[in-house]
């Protein structure tokens, strides 16, 4: 590998970095990055770019296609978090082992209601899971999954659940029954 | 009965999962109790899949985001930049121990935990490649040594993951070519699983499936080969990269041209030269020439093969490589062997054999006895052919030729002894021995 000399791979990099702010700006507006965590998507970006520079031909298509994937990543990431937050907030209220019987039939009723808004597998998957306390691996061979397809489906069931609690008075879940 | 509201910050902390776990408990209890006030807040807040569409940012101004960034961009190129000096003379500095030293240096010894090191080792890795497999094998070794040390807070988890990928790919590819293909599997293995914890960053995955689909071709697993070469050409398509895209035609020339299937070989290497910037990369330009005026000769289009080799001619000469030009010859013996002209090509050939012995390369210059072979054959000099199995045998068995390939060259000792060798079989076990080399376990027919 012939590395650049030092001032010629400062320049590239820098000149690199300038032109292409206008195109990088671009993609987090389209994405609707919070300006917030804007700094933390562009910074892992750039320094992947250094680190990488000998290998990458194209410098700033590579920038571009990678902050965009960045983007991407980063709503996924949220996304997955919100409906990890949502789930464990119910296994700890229906975990809770000291709360009055009508605290407790109050969260059972509201959560049946939530849970009838959408599919009855999603329906029947989370009623395993948050009434009867049923792991993956039970929830599977109940509902006849195959082991390393349940968290897949577990998944879009918690986002289906997460939609219907954030977006009340919005949509409904489309149901299969 | 719907009890307090969350604040408005709290269901912004709570969309972005920022909560502690009671504060979260709190929250959803608020929201499954239907409060269509929080959720329609929350809903603008929530990420889109979740809520209404992108929430909307408080601020799209992203110049202190970019000034941030070109800060600490700043300070991590100046430190990087001096690695990268420091480099070459770290790894002299290695250089100067045995093996078994320079692991525990690279284990012990935090001065030499640099990325720009690493990568040195692995490129080293490459270059010696087929040139002196064993070091080649050893440079794979301590790149992967050295991936290992390389501190994730430094230069960040998914980084280093990706160039830990990079250091195990490395080492698969060396230990193929050494011909250990199961470990060359488990490494791949190993790669893969470390490429799934990087940055994603599709180029890489590509340089992975490239190599793979090496192993696999010298497994003689074709179809696997030409699906891995397919996809890291999709990925090079996708994102631009017209090198990596012409490196996988290449490579997909060279398996269908192993696989027999000389006419798409041509083909495939043909659309690869073109993309091939031959100042950037001559290695890959000369590699991808010679074998296309290999199977231009195989499929018998001799005019194009003489055509090409003279124009590649300059391009060997150029590299200076002594394999390559003693590769320029055989070529050479080849197309005259091809167009009658034997008494030139055994001159030609009888002197490749001679380089080829003296860099001890004994499966190649097997392999080119076969060629010589093929020419007495022609001329039925049934004499000069039973000398040629002599010379052969007894310099093979004190080389590195495994047993199978011995056994093919015994059957040839016997036939000419017999006077019984024909030019059909001459090719047969000429094919037999090129297939020896990548999958020792391939039998003779039983014919034979």
């Amino acid at each position: 590998m012939t590395y650049l000399q030092q001032p010629e791979l400062q320049d590239s990099l820098n000149q690199l970095l300038l032109a292409s702010r206008p195109r990088l700006e671009r993609v987090l507006r389209h994405f609707e990055i919070p300006p917030e965590d804007a700094e933390d998507i562009l910074q892992d970006a750039q320094l992947t770019l250094l680190y990488k520079w000998e290998q990458i031909r194209s410098p700033e298509s590579w920038l571009v296609g990678t902050l965009k994937k960045k983007c991407i990543m980063y709503w996924r990431k949220r996304r997955s978090s919100l409906c990890d937050a949502v789930d464990t907030a119910i296994l700890d209220l229906v975990a809770t082992p000291v709360a009055p019987d009508q605290e407790k039939a109050e969260l059972s009723f509201d959560l049946n209601r939530v849970l009838g808004n959408l599919s009855a597998r999603c329906r029947s998957l989370l009623k395993l899971r948050y009434g009867l306390g049923y792991g993956p691996s039970e929830v599977a061979e109940q509902m006849g999954y195959r082991l390393s397809s349940i968290r897949k489906v577990t998944n879009r069931c918690l986002a289906a659940l997460t939609r219907q609690l954030v977006a009340v008075g919005f949509h409904r879940e489309p149901t299969d029954d | 009965m719907i009890d307090r509201h969350p604040t408005a910050e709290r269901l912004v902390a709570f969309s972005r999962a920022q909560l502690t776990r009671s504060q979260n408990r709190e929250v959803v209890r608020h929201l499954l109790k239907g409060c269509a006030r929080c959720a329609q807040a929350l809903a603008a807040q929530a990420p889109p899949g979740i809520g209404v569409g992108h929430p909307a940012p408080l601020s799209r101004d992203y110049d202190a985001a970019f000034a941030k960034v070109r800060e600490a961009f700043l300070l991590a190129q100046q430190e990087h930049l001096v690695e990268q000096q420091m480099a070459p003379s770290l790894l002299l500095a290695l250089e100067e121990h045995p093996f078994d030293r320079q692991v525990l240096l690279l284990t012990n010894s935090r001065r030499f935990w640099t990325w720009p090191l690493c990568c040195l080792l692995l490129d080293r890795s490459h270059e010696l490649g087929f040139k002196e497999p064993g070091r080649a094998l050893d440079f794979a070794r301590l790149g992967v040594r050295l991936s290992e040390q390389l501190s994730v807070e430094s230069y960040g988890d998914t980084r280093v993951a990706d160039l830990r990928a990079r250091a195990w790919t490395t080492l698969a590819n060396a230990q193929r070519i050494g011909s250990d293909f199961r470990a060359s599997d488990q490494s791949f293995v190993r790669a893969e699983r470390l490429l799934r914890k990087g940055t994603g960053d599709p180029l890489e995955k590509a340089r992975l499936l490239l190599l793979k689909a090496s192993l696999h071709g010298d497994r003689r697993r074709f179809p696997e080969a030409i699906k891995e070469l397919d996809r890291a050409l999709a990925i090079a398509r996708r994102n631009g990269d017209d090198p990596l895209v012409a490196k996988a035609l290449v490579k997909k020339g060279i398996v269908f041209g192993t696989s027999g299937r000389t006419d798409d070989a041509i083909d495939c290497l043909r659309e690869g030269v073109r993309g091939i910037d031959p100042k950037s990369d001559p290695r890959l330009m000369v590699a991808a020439h010679h074998n296309l005026i290999v199977y231009l000769i195989e499929g018998g289009r001799l005019q194009e093969a003489v055509a090409l080799l003279e124009a590649t001619r300059p391009l060997y000469e150029e590299m200076g490589d002594r394999m390559n030009l003693i590769r320029l010859q055989w070529l050479e013996g080849k197309i005259a062997q091809n167009r009658g002209r034997l008494s030139e090509a055994e001159t030609l050939l009888r002197s490749v054999g001679t380089a080829l012995a003296d860099q001890g390369l004994g499966y190649d210059a097997a392999l080119l006895a076969f060629d010589l072979a093929a020419v007495y054959a022609r001329q039925g000099r049934t004499e000069e052919m039973r000398s040629l199995a002599a010379e052969m045998l007894p310099s093979f068995q004190s080389r590195e030729v495994h047993r199978e390939a011995l056994a093919a060259l015994i059957v040839f000792q016997k036939a000419a002894k017999m006077e019984r060798v024909t030019l059909g079989l001459v090719h047969e076990l000429s094919d037999y021995l090129r297939q020896c080399r990548k999958d020792p376990g391939v039998r003779l027919r039983d014919s034979l």
